[in-house]
């Protein structure tokens, strides 16, 4: 083990960390070394980007809930943390279940880690040009076809998912398409 | 086919280092030590999902005293003794 251990700004990042994850130093998340349960953890982590997307349309919403204006406060503001508190899980979840190796400094992986990253990135590049390319449509068709409304929407919690979404997409590729981590 | 673990799908490189390893009683774990790289790389490799950089090929030989020729080849080899 190194004497220091060395912080990957860049990456955001330790090596102590980095290493711990690589080498399954932690035998409690062994569980997330089937594919099976990794494919899970990805349908479930993109169900929870959706909610936090769909925090931005919680004006629609609450008015065919029908409570009052207290109640309407207290439920939208327990969702919404409980909500992005089970994304973050969600996304730590998922570095875990792939060795933190796409968040992972090039000099802590082999050759074929390095290769399944980048392959990875690759995907995960396609996938947020996809993302970009639907939030720019509904910034031009939204306001025509009413989707945004003029109370309380300004669209931050799209901004928010997208955050999660570029953060964690590359670790739900490897995730997904990787047979054994 | 969306993933291939192999650089190439179409010429896969067929190796006997399960044999080679095994022969020398090494682990897994041990011989991915002395080859620099991550223990489930060498089961990627005996399961020929993934081939090899020349480098790595021949710091796999030099750990397992094989000639590389005898470890790898372009053509399936008929596993055991």
């Amino acid at each position: 083990m190194p004497k220091n251990n060395k912080i990957y700004w860049f990456e955001g990042v330790t090596e102590k960390g980095t290493k711990a994850l690589l080498t399954d130093e932690t035998s409690k998340f062994r569980w997330l070394r089937a594919q099976r349960n990794r494919r899970i953890l990805v349908v479930v982590m993109g169900l929870g980007l959706i909610l936090v997307a769909l925090g931005s349309y919680w004006p629609t919403f609450k008015a065919n809930l029908e409570l009052s204006d207290g109640t309407e406060l207290v439920v939208y503001s327990v969702s919404a943390i409980f909500v992005i508190l089970a994304v973050v899980w969600g996304y730590l979840l998922l570095r875990v279940s792939v060795r933190g190796i796409a968040d992972a400094p090039e000099e802590l992986l082999d050759e074929r880690q390095l290769q399944v990253r980048n392959s990875s990135f690759r995907y995960a590049y396609y996938f947020m040009g996809y993302i970009v390319l639907a939030l720019m449509l509904l910034m031009v068709f939204g306001p025509e076809i009413q989707m945004f409304q003029s109370e309380g929407n300004d669209g931050s919690y799209l901004v928010i998912a997208t955050m999660f979404a570029f953060a964690s997409i590359p670790s739900m590729v490897l995730a997904w398409r990787e047979k054994d981590i | 086919m969306l993933h291939s673990m192999s650089r190439n799908p179409e010429d896969p490189v067929y190796n006997r280092i399960e044999a080679a390893r095994l022969t020398k009683g090494l682990t897994r774990q041990e011989l991915a030590d002395k080859a620099g790289v991550h223990y489930q790389t060498i089961g990627y490799l005996e399961r020929e999902e993934y081939s090899p950089s020349l480098v790595l090929a021949l710091r796999i030989a030099k750990v397992l005293n094989q000639e590389i020729s005898e470890l790898f080849s372009l053509t399936p080899i008929r596993k055991g003794k």
